[in-house]
């Protein structure tokens, strides 16, 4: 109810952004407060990605909707950007590389979301993915949004083809129905690292404006 | 770390079978990867598989026997897998186990102003088919040669389709449905029809019931007639419905022509009803048809004057008191509604100034005298 208001509204308004430079206008003060959207933002897909997933796993049938389901990650599943990274690595991510790293991620993963099969599938399961792709646009939006308040370039290049040369679309049903898995599975990765990739972010960055409107609705 | 190739491969990937069929699955491993055909194990949708059904054609070679196969689980394809002793996943292969499509039928379609057409159908027989249906609405001018597909589906319901555009008046349509799966296709019977004799519109606007000065068995109902169709030359039918506040059973007044005003009687006094139009386009540009009923409009409410009992008069016991005032609250409310026009000065005087007339009108009500 409150929470989905909120980010129609987000989602809205970032959408309708006719060209990131408009933000320079507000920089100062929109750099603490973009982060915070952009965090409470993970948070919501997140919470949005368990019911997506539950009902798409639910689709692909057992084994793949099972709770211990661990399948090999075979080479052709590198496609899908991976969120984990060496610890050490991480943390000495520079600002500017910690943003581009979630802008790259989350723009091949949409990609790669959009391509699932929109043909067949419930339409309750067509309706959910397209609601969650809307969402996940949001998220780019945003973060592109933070990276252009704090004056960092935007990662360069298309936001990656949903098949890169090397790496065919799946050969047979049954593999898709790996990859599929598996985008599911990075998804919510990254949608776990962003928080904190955010909440580091919104540490050094400092808050010219406090928004304690957002933090109090807690998801 | 992977290696190159797939760990194994089964044959057939991804077939598709009619129900009640059998099937006998092969899994041949990798060289690369050292494991023999008595390593191996199959699951079907993630339950292990009787080590009797299995046979080895080979050194790296494991069949398995599917027999009588039912419709798949789930339309995406029943998952068989083909395992390592320690559980790990070689391969798989998507089963697809269902029926060809039935015919769709009862097609139904109606026009909204005849800007646009809007079908339903339902397919054939229980319509489980077990596998993914798509289903496509054809349609085509008579004696004109080309075949149109309808592009936006579930418009009205998971079996509909809505045409927005381009369609054409007094040459009939003939609309079919196709329906497809892997199994095959299966056609519905053409269903002809002439855009002008399915119209339907918008329902009647700006719909007021009001009381028929104290008349407290009738309220009487205005309506105007939908904006959309006033330039087209077409007669009109009209409903209504009304029920009482608390009842949820509608009577139906049909023989309402094509008035915009209708009275009705014998309803309960002191009673709240509420009120629904619709309409009907029927005979547009002489179409011989019915047209196709509007929804209803949204419902309107209004009461009718409250009856005084000659034995509840004058003085209510204790008990009664309370309801009797409440009912007067009410009545005073709507009557406040009807002669204050938003006035905010609601307050005792106001109500005093009520009882007042209630008492003149009670006497003028004796005077005439009572009916049953």
């Amino acid at each position: 109810g409150d929470s989905w208001g909120i980010f129609t509204f987000l989602c809205a308004a970032l959408c309708n952004l006719p060209a990131l430079p408009a933000l320079n206008c507000t920089e100062e003060l929109g750099a603490g407060q973009s982060i915070q959207k952009t965090y409470d933002l993970t948070r919501y897909l997140e919470h949005q990605l368990r019911t997506l997933a539950g009902t798409y796993l639910n689709y692909l049938g057992p084994p793949f909707n099972e709770p211990d389901f661990n399948p090999p990650r075979l080479a052709r599943a590198e496609r899908v950007p991976s969120a984990t990274v060496d610890l050490d690595l991480w943390r000495g991510l520079t600002d500017n590389a910690r943003l581009a790293a979630n802008y790259r991620a989350y723009s091949r993963l949409l990609c790669y979301l959009r391509a699932l099969d929109g043909q067949a599938g419930t339409a309750e399961l067509r309706h959910r993915l397209g609601h969650f792709c809307s969402s996940l646009q949001g998220l780019v939006l945003s973060i592109a949004g933070v990276m252009s308040s704090l004056g960092y370039p935007l990662p360069a290049g298309p936001a990656g083809p949903p098949a890169s040369p090397g790496t065919p679309v799946a050969p047979n049903d049954f593999l898709k129905k790996m990859d599929d898995f598996w985008l599911l599975k990075e998804l919510q990765t990254w949608l776990w690292r962003s928080a904190k990739d955010f909440n580091r972010l919104k540490k050094k960055v400092p808050p010219a404006v406090v928004t304690l409107r957002l933090e109090a609705r807690g998801f | 770390i992977s290696p190159a190739a797939d760990p194994a491969v089964i044959s057939p990937q991804d077939p598709t079978l009619l129900i009640g069929s059998s099937l006998v699955a092969t899994c041949t491993v990798s060289p690369d990867f050292h494991l023999k055909a008595e390593d191996l194990y199959w699951t079907l949708n993630g339950r292990r598989l009787p080590a009797a059904s299995y046979a080895a054609l080979g050194p790296t070679t494991l069949s398995v026997a599917l027999a009588r196969l039912n419709g798949s689980k789930q339309q995406s394809g029943d998952n068989l897998v083909c395992h390592s002793r320690d559980g790990g996943i070689l391969a798989g292969s998507c089963l697809y186990v269902g029926l060809p499509p039935e015919k769709p039928v009862n097609i139904t379609c109606w026009s909204k102003n005849m800007k646009d057409l809007t079908c339903k159908w339902a397919p054939g027989t229980e319509g489980e088919t077990f596998l993914h249906t798509n289903y496509t609405l054809k349609y085509k001018l008579r004696w004109y040669g080309r075949d149109n597909t309808c592009q936006e589906y579930h418009t009205a319901g998971p079996y509909s389709c809505h045409i927005p555009k381009d369609l054409a008046l007094f040459t009939p349509y003939e609309i079919w449905v196709e329906a497809s799966n892997r199994l095959g296709v299966a056609v519905s019977d053409v269903v002809m029809l002439d855009i002008l004799d399915v119209v339907t519109t918008d329902p009647p606007s700006d719909v007021h019931v009001s009381r028929v000065g104290d008349l407290e068995d009738q309220l009487s109902v205005r309506w105007s007639s939908p904006p959309a169709l006033k330039d087209f030359l077409f007669q009109a039918k009209y409903q209504i419905q009304y029920r009482v506040e608390d009842s949820s059973e509608w009577k139906v007044v049909d023989d309402v022509g094509n008035q915009t005003s209708c009275r009705l009687a014998g309803l309960r006094p002191g009673t709240v009803y509420f009120v629904q139009v619709r309409c009907n386009p029927f005979g547009i540009y002489g179409s011989k048809k019915a047209g196709i009923w509007s929804d209803w409009s949204n419902p309107t409410a209004a009461s009718t004057p409250r009856s005084e009992r000659a034995a509840g008069g004058c003085d209510p016991k204790g008990g009664e008191q309370n309801t009797t005032l409440r009912r007067e609250l009410k009545q005073f409310f709507g009557w406040v509604k009807k002669h204050a026009y938003g006035c905010s000065n609601l307050g005792i005087k106001l109500y005093d100034q009520w009882r007042v007339w209630l008492q003149k009108s009670h006497k003028t009500r004796n005077q005439v005298g009572k009916e049953p």
